[in-house]
């Protein structure tokens, strides 16, 4: 599954490598990469940490772009996924059983009622917010959607650490989130002047509760 | 204690009562271990009753939560509550509330305000009340508990998360703990249970009255620890959990059904106990009354041998120890009965005749009624002492049983006789008037004068009677024995038969009584002297012998004159204790002279008493061969009354002193009846002229007639004739004219005591004779 969710990271790396080579040639000069690393106070690493740079001024510009969560042995992958405004979701079941997707966030409240395969439509995210997914008929499941307006995010890795790559110049305000965040951290604001530049930055995070997933075989469902 | 006073009860009371003691003992045990069972059986009970409430509790709890969680989960539940919609919110709550029986429905916002609350609808948010209940959720994922909400009711408390699928809210549900709560946890547990909770008791299983009874109690009842207590007079045990913050469980477990077993055991045990005690107590009283029945008929017989019944034998009923104590007993009654009839015998019997004695006759009399006539009588056999003297005691002895068989035949029924002393023989007659008496004296001397058989032999007796009567005589036994004595010696003198005591007389008057017993102190503290008188022998004027006289030397009265004492102490029988002494001085007297050479022959005077005793002779011998003196040393001079008083006896003790050598002297002869053909019989050496004619010799020619024939008479008998009281010269010169051998008088000497006439004559014997 981490392979898998590696592959679908690296696929929108590629996107935004295309994106980032758009900009390249709208705008010169120099682009700038940061990197964070996120730690929780006691030092362990944080994974699927959102890091998101918001502009300090200007229309930060937008990506077409479509994204997917896939429900695949009764969990969502991936965990958390970050989207620019107005981005669609794909919520293909990938299991043999129906799912009963929904979200009462008031960012995008929706419901796919039980369905099998690829739904007809895929959802699209017009607000920015936090939207928390969850299966009806498996209340295990769950998945975060952070829907941002800004082309330059991105989450942390198993290794805590956080590459953003081909940020323009400028002011930016840097956005630290997770789903299981205890406290919600106030933005950074950074200047970005080509070079690489490195953050380290604390989340206290509580730790994932892992439900134990009744038995296929157990019948009943 | 009455309790142990007899034997039985001693017996049958330590028995039982040792028993009673055991009986208790084992009910008390059986009490105090049933008390402890019953506690340590229903602390168990309690203990596990108490388990099993605090896990029902639990798994209610959790099943509220559990019911709780379906419901937050419940996606129709949580879109209502996503949409916000409060209308709606409250109206989902309400329906889904009633699905699980919630009374209370909240939800609250994540930051803990309550948003919706069922009871309190369109109120603006709050903060929920339990903020520990709330952040227990938030670590646990839900929580629940017990407490009292704003309605004052109690309730168990489930927060849980609405969960889409993060956390987006919470949902509070309250269920009522009321008494359907607590009894459906009694059904479960088999204990009463009740809730309390700030003072009061919310919720219970009990009965409004057992309710009632235990709010008064429950701060005893309150604890943690397992304790007893009492409701409406039932006895639980009680013990109290925790039941959140601000309540407690309090669970009863009632003792009735464990006690009710043990009340049982203890009724069962008591009707052993009692059925025991019972069979006991007839059983150890049977024992006893047959350990104790022979000792009380032991004891009861000790009480009749004790108050002198002896005739009733002690029945020996078994062979042991008791039958052995009762054939002892019987042994000791059958020797006291024979021993105590000897001594009655003894104590009121003639052994001799078999007749009562003096001292039974004397009761009989005291027995009879004070007031009625009845006669004494007193017998005395005449010459009886010559018949002992000559034919031996033996045959005396059978002539007074024969009389006394005699006299009892005569006897009437109302007559009782017995044996005095001696040949003195007393009756008493009862309602004998003088007539009667007199009928029955004649009859009885009649009778008495048929001669008795003895071997053949033929022996003539006689006696004579005194009569005296109660109460005319006298009213108790002495004085009419006294009176009847004096009768019948007054008979014997006058040799009539009998004699009634109302014609001799009352006897000494009582100056003279008390005189008997100045006489006898006079003779204890040797107050009697004797005087003596000389006899002048004319023929050869020389005293030839001397009469000793009795003189009283009284400490008082000084000399008392001798006829003023003398015919009294005759007349009583006190002469007869007299004599002896006086006999006994005169042979030391005349023994005494004899060694300083002056032998005159020493006369001493018999009373009639005296004569007639039968120990006279057998005394006169002993005082010879005690002095070493020749019987002619001694005279003993008898008046003419002492021997016609009783002839016979008094000629057969004379014939006995003459025949021991003792010389015998006729007194006062002349004053009497005796013939001068008696006297010729009597074995006599001298005969005393009486004083009465000797004295008038000067003036009556008759009296000197009298005395000139009476000396020739008494010549003529070979005796010797002796005057006395010769008072002048002429008199005497007369007499030794007349031939009179001895003269005694004042005008020869007066009666001198032993040393003045020792002296005396040592004086005359010098000077030459008249």
């Amino acid at each position: 599954m981490a392979d898998r969710a590696g592959h679908q990271t690296g696929r929108l790396t590629l996107r935004l490598i295309l994106t980032a080579l758009v900009l390249a040639l709208a705008c010169a000069a120099d682009a700038a990469s940061v990197t964070v690393r996120v730690r929780t106070p006691a030092g362990t690493t944080v994974e699927d940490a959102a890091v998101v740079l918001d502009p300090a001024s200007g229309v930060p510009p937008k990506s077409r772009r479509s994204a997917t969560i896939e429900q695949r042995g009764r969990d969502f992958v991936p965990y958390l996924s970050i989207v620019q405004k107005g981005t669609a979701i794909d919520f293909p079941n990938r299991d043999p059983f129906k799912h009963h997707v929904y979200s009462f966030s008031p960012a995008k409240v929706f419901e796919i009622k039980l369905y099998a395969g690829k739904p007809a439509n895929p959802v699209v995210f017009d607000q920015t917010g936090v939207v928390a997914l969850g299966c009806n008929i498996h209340d295990w499941m769950e998945a975060y959607v952070l829907v941002v307006d800004t082309p330059w995010f991105a989450k942390t890795g198993a290794d805590g650490v956080v590459r953003i790559d081909r940020v323009p110049a400028g002011a930016y305000r840097l956005r630290l989130w997770h789903p299981r965040q205890k406290a919600a951290v106030a933005d950074i604001g950074i200047e970005l002047r080509g070079a690489t530049r490195h953050l380290d930055l604390v989340l206290d995070v509580a730790p994932r509760i892992i439900v134990a997933k009744p038995p296929l075989d157990a019948g009943g469902y | 204690m009455i309790l142990f006073r007899t034997l039985e009860r001693r017996i049958a009371v330590v028995f039982v009562g040792l028993l009673v003691v055991v009986m208790l003992l084992m009910l008390l045990i059986v009490a105090r271990s049933g008390e402890a069972i019953i506690a340590t059986e229903s602390e168990r009970q309690l203990s596990a009753g108490a388990r099993n409430v605090g896990n029902l509790i639990d798994r209610d709890r959790r099943q509220l939560e559990l019911a709780a969680s379906v419901l937050s989960g419940d996606f129709s539940f949580r879109e209502a509550i996503a949409t916000q919609d409060r209308a709606t919110v409250l109206s989902v709550l309400r329906n889904h509330g009633s699905r699980i029986g919630a009374r209370v429905m909240m939800v609250l916002s994540l930051r803990g305000e309550v948003i919706v609350d069922t009871q309190r609808p369109g109120k603006p948010p709050r903060p929920f009340p339990f903020g520990d209940l709330l952040r227990a959720a938030e670590n646990n994922g839900r929580s629940g508990d017990v407490a009292l909400m704003e309605d004052g009711l109690l309730y168990e408390i489930v927060v849980v998360p609405i969960l889409a699928p993060m956390r987006t809210a919470w949902v509070v549900m309250g269920f009522p703990v009321e008494d359907a709560w607590a009894s459906e946890f009694a059904r479960g547990s088999g204990l009463d249970v009740s809730v309390v909770a700030t003072g009061g008791i919310r919720a219970s299983s009990l009965s409004p009255t057992l309710r009632g009874a235990l709010e008064r109690q429950q701060s005893t009842a309150l604890s943690e620890q397992p304790r007893q207590l009492t409701l409406e007079g039932r006895n639980y045990h009680a013990v109290a959990l925790p039941f959140g913050p601000q309540a407690r469980v309090l669970l009863l477990h009632s003792l009735e059904h464990s006690e009710a077993v043990f009340r049982e055991l203890e009724h069962a045990l008591e009707i052993v106990a009692g059925a025991g005690i019972a069979l006991f107590v007839i059983g150890s009283f049977g024992l006893a009354r047959r350990i104790a029945g022979p000792v009380n008929a032991l004891a009861r017989a000790a009480q009749r041998i004790e108050a002198g019944d002896y005739s009733q034998a002690v029945a020996v009923t078994a062979p042991d120890e008791i039958g052995q104590l009762a054939a002892g007993f019987e042994n000791m009654r059958s020797g006291i009965a024979s021993r105590e009839h000897k001594i009655m015998r003894l104590a009121y019997e003639d052994t001799l005749t078999g007749l009562p004695n003096r001292t039974r006759l004397t009761e009989h009399l005291a027995g009879l009624d004070p007031e009625a006539a009845a006669m004494v009588a007193v017998l005395d056999l005449d010459r009886f002492a010559p018949i002992n003297d000559a034919l031996g005691h033996p045959v005396g002895d059978r002539v007074l049983q024969q009389v006394g068989t005699r006299l009892a035949d005569l006897m009437p029924p109302r007559g009782k006789l017995a044996r005095l002393w001696g040949d003195e023989f007393a009756f008493v007659i009862e309602d004998a008037d003088e007539l009667s008496a007199r009928d029955f004296a004649a009859q009885l001397l009649a009778a008495l004068r048929e001669p008795i058989e003895l071997d053949g032999q033929k022996l003539d007796v006689s006696g004579s009677l005194g009569i005296a009567f109660r109460p005319g005589d006298g009213r108790d036994m002495d004085a009419l024995l006294r009176r009847a004595e004096l009768a019948m010696y007054s008979a014997k003198r006058r040799q009539c038969g009998y004699a009634l005591a109302g014609e001799v007389g009352d006897g000494p008057p009582p100056e003279q009584l008390s005189m008997i017993g100045e006489m006898r102190q006079a003779l204890d503290r040797r107050e009697f002297v004797l005087y003596y008188q000389p006899k002048l022998a004319f023929a050869s004027n020389r005293i030839v012998g001397a009469e000793a006289l009795l003189r009283w030397q009284h400490p008082e009265r000084g000399l008392v004159p001798p006829g003023l004492f003398i015919p009294f102490a005759e007349q009583t029988g006190f002469i007869r204790e007299i004599t002896p002494w006086l006999l006994g001085e005169v042979a030391a007297q005349a023994t005494a002279w004899r060694e300083r050479g002056i032998s005159v022959v020493l006369s001493a005077n018999l009373s009639a008493r005296d004569l007639l005793n039968p120990k006279l002779v057998t005394l006169m011998r002993e005082l010879l061969a005690a002095h070493e003196l020749p019987p002619a040393a001694l005279c003993l001079e008898i008046t003419e009354s002492a021997l016609m008083e009783d002839p016979t006896l008094a000629l057969s003790h004379l014939a006995e002193l003459a025949a021991i050598g003792l010389k015998l002297s006729i007194d006062d002869y002349g004053a009497g009846q005796a013939s001068l053909s008696y006297v010729k019989s009597l074995p006599v050496h001298e005969l005393k002229i009486d004083q009465s004619f000797i004295g008038s010799l000067a003036t009556s020619p008759k009296d000197a007639a009298i005395v000139r024939s009476t000396i020739t008479l008494g010549h003529a008998l070979g005796l010797t004739v002796v005057a006395e009281g010769i008072e002048g010269e002429a008199d005497l010169h007369w007499l030794a004219a007349a031939g009179c051998d001895i003269g005694q008088g004042y005008f020869i000497a007066r009666p001198m005591a032993a040393a003045a006439f020792a002296d005396w004559l040592s004086v005359r014997e010098g000077v030459p004779a008249v």
